[in-house]
């Protein structure tokens, strides 16, 4: 228990939960205002906030020290991607239940997992500190860029697809995968 | 000295990747996506201000970037743990802070400035390259400066919050508003579901469809002032040292946003306004095209001529005696504006632009017969479906012995037996008695005048 609170804390956990329940409370206020806005886009900004806000974890203050420590680090890796996504994704579906109900449940799970294993692998490349760049930035291309046609349209932009087209879950589980295991073998760049 | 710190800053740090991301993205979209700001008379290459609307466009994505950016970069001496070492240093903290901010502005200046060089040389080698006004120009100088504000104030944002935290938040914010301000091209002017006012606090904008539309003036004064007002707060938030002061830098965002909403229109009427330079009409005899599309006049009065004489053989007095080119504000969809006295001319339309020769003389006369209610642009396609009718018209017009279509006609079963429609029309029109062909033509011009079914009246079945 004792090692769960010291990682929580030199992963700055409190911050991104804080961060997190601040996204929904905003969520949720608005959401009681009645407004019907574009429900998918808002749904996705709010997915990759949670993401963003958990991505910041992915890296303690002093990687290589804690690299010489005798504790298996991947699992704890693995675990913590996971985590991570699973929270970011919950928090949604929680304001989804007390409000506003923006996306299906099968759209944020799916999207959830893509996103955090984006996430895993920004840290990987970038660093705990620029993880967000990799969820933001594909973000911004969905919903900014027009769909191409075909199949490249459904990888492109696999965040807007319906959790059934084949492709876009394909890429999004892919992401999960890829950055999951890169992450846990690899840990955060130094 | 100062020019050696901002090189130093320029090879040493994050600073010019934002300017190589907006440079790099914006230029791929644009090349790599063969999309619809290539086509029509609104594309990216085809005049000045469809150019610099274009490439301002992007700036929905490349806003929240740069403030982004600028907060990762305004994070560096807190990530390294120096901020306490750089205030014990003698020079003002506004000094320290001019030469990373300079560096920023300079690649994100030059990156954008790029990107409008690029459009800017396609369009000076294209066509219609002749410069009517330099209208476009505050377009995209407001757009750099929408750039260079954000990033500043980005540094200034994560140097008075310095968490890891800060630069999501500030990208995560300035692409939420992006989303609820934005503005469609659907409506007659581009408009939004905030209230214009507000939405026009966010630079980016519409997708140009109308050639002829550009920013109004106090638009651009609007935004400038807002954004002057957030570069400002920028700066000063890079270079407070009390809490005081950075309580004091909130001051000019507050103020630019202020006078800004004060000076923006409410209205999109407001903020659109027909560019007066690029729409006067330049006329040779009875044919009337633009400023903006000058170069074509050459080429379409001669055919334009023969065109209406030929109209006048089919129709009588009841013949449009001068062209013009279309020019009204439509929103998406609408049905054109057709009179019987003047034959428009459809730049946007690809039947017209791809026409050359006798083929345009043929284009015109089907106009003059037929016009399609339905416009036919890259934006929109409905006017396909009088195709038929045109063909029909155009080659009894022309005194064509068999049937000649305007377009090869769809090779799928639809487009098919819609050209097998029309072949039974033409053969029914043909064996009638030519006074009975010419009551028959005659109706069939002011049914497509009214919007009705041209080819149900050219057969004689009662048009629904």
């Amino acid at each position: 228990m004792r090692w769960l609170t010291l990682y929580a804390r030199s992963r700055q956990v409190p911050a991104s939960a804080a961060a997190i329940t601040l996204v929904a409370l905003a969520l949720w206020a608005l959401g009681q205002g009645g407004g019907h806005g574009p429900g998918l886009n808002v749904a996705l900004l709010v997915l990759t906030a949670n993401v963003a806000a958990a991505s910041i974890g992915l890296g303690g203050p002093d990687e290589a020290l804690e690299r010489t420590a005798a504790i298996r680090w991947p699992l704890r890796r693995a675990a913590h991607v996971l985590l991570g996504g699973a929270v970011a994704g919950a928090a949604l579906l929680a304001v989804r239940a007390a409000g506003p109900d923006l996306a299906p449940a099968a759209f944020v799970v799916r999207d959830g997992a893509g996103l955090i294993g984006l996430a895993a692998l920004g840290a990987v490349l970038c660093g705990a500190p620029f993880a967000w760049t990799l969820p933001t930035g594909w973000l911004g291309y969905t919903l900014l860029a027009p769909v191409a046609p075909g199949v490249v349209g459904q990888v492109g932009s696999w965040m807007l697809y319906s959790p059934a087209t084949t492709a876009s879950a394909a890429t999004a589980w892919a992401l999960l995968a890829a950055g999951t295991v890169l992450y846990a073998v690899a840990g955060p760049r130094r | 000295m100062n020019a050696r710190v901002l090189g130093i800053e320029l090879k040493r740090s994050v600073a010019p990747w934002p300017g190589v991301v907006v440079l790099g993205g914006s230029v791929a979209i644009l090349f790599l996506i063969d999309g619809i700001w290539w086509r029509g008379t609104a594309g990216w290459t085809a005049q000045w201000t469809p150019m610099a609307l274009w490439t301002r466009s992007w700036l929905a994505y490349w806003w929240p970037l740069a403030a982004g950016a600028g907060a990762v970069y305004g994070l560096r001496d807190s990530r390294s743990r120096m901020t306490e070492l750089l205030a014990t240093t003698p020079l003002p903290a506004w000094r320290r802070a001019a030469a990373p901010a300079g560096a920023m502005a300079l690649a994100l200046v030059t990156g954008f400035g790029l990107v409008v060089l690029v459009g800017a040389v396609r369009v000076a080698l294209g066509p219609t390259g002749h410069l009517t006004s330099l209208g476009w120009l505050p377009i995209s100088l407001v757009a750099a400066l929408a750039l260079v504000a954000a990033a500043v104030f980005g540094m200034g944002a994560a140097r008075a919050l310095p968490s890891v935290l800060t630069p999501p938040a500030l990208v995560m914010l300035l692409l939420l508003a992006e989303l609820l301000l934005r503005q469609d091209n659907e409506g007659l002017l581009p408009s939004g579901t905030a209230p214009n006012r507000l939405a026009l606090l966010s630079p980016a904008v519409a997708e140009p469809r109308e050639l002829l539309l550009t920013l109004s003036g106090s638009v651009h004064l609007g935004q400038a002032l807002w954004l002057l007002g957030l570069l400002a707060t920028g700066l000063g938030l890079l270079s407070a040292a009390t809490r005081r002061a950075r309580l004091l830098a909130a001051a000019p965002v507050l103020a630019g946003a202020a006078l800004a909403l004060l000076i923006l229109p409410a209205d999109p009427r407001g903020s659109y306004v027909v560019d007066r330079a690029a729409a006067a009409l330049v006329c040779d005899g009875p044919v009337c095209v633009t400023q903006a599309h000058r170069s074509q006049l050459a080429a379409l009065a001669p055919r334009a001529e023969e065109a209406l004489r030929l109209l006048h053989d089919a129709l009588g007095d009841g013949a449009p005696a001068s062209v013009r080119e279309e020019t009204a504000l439509r929103a998406l969809a609408d049905d054109r504006q057709l009179a019987g006295d003047v034959l428009l001319v459809d730049f946007e339309d690809p039947l017209v632009v791809g026409a050359s020769g006798d083929g345009l003389t043929r284009v015109l006369v089907a106009q003059g017969l037929a016009p399609n209610c339905a416009p036919r642009t890259p934006w929109e396609g409905g006017g396909l479906v009088d195709v038929p009718v045109q063909s029909i018209v155009a080659s009894w017009a022309l005194g064509d012995h068999r049937l000649e279509p305007l377009r090869q006609p769809d090779p799928g079963e639809y487009g098919q037996r819609a050209w097998a429609r029309a072949q039974a029309a033409w053969q029914q029109l043909t064996a009638l008695p030519p006074a009975e062909q010419r009551a028959r033509i005659a109706r069939a011009h002011a049914a497509a005048l009214s919007c009705q079914d041209g080819l149900a009246a050219l057969t004689g079945e009662a048009s629904s």
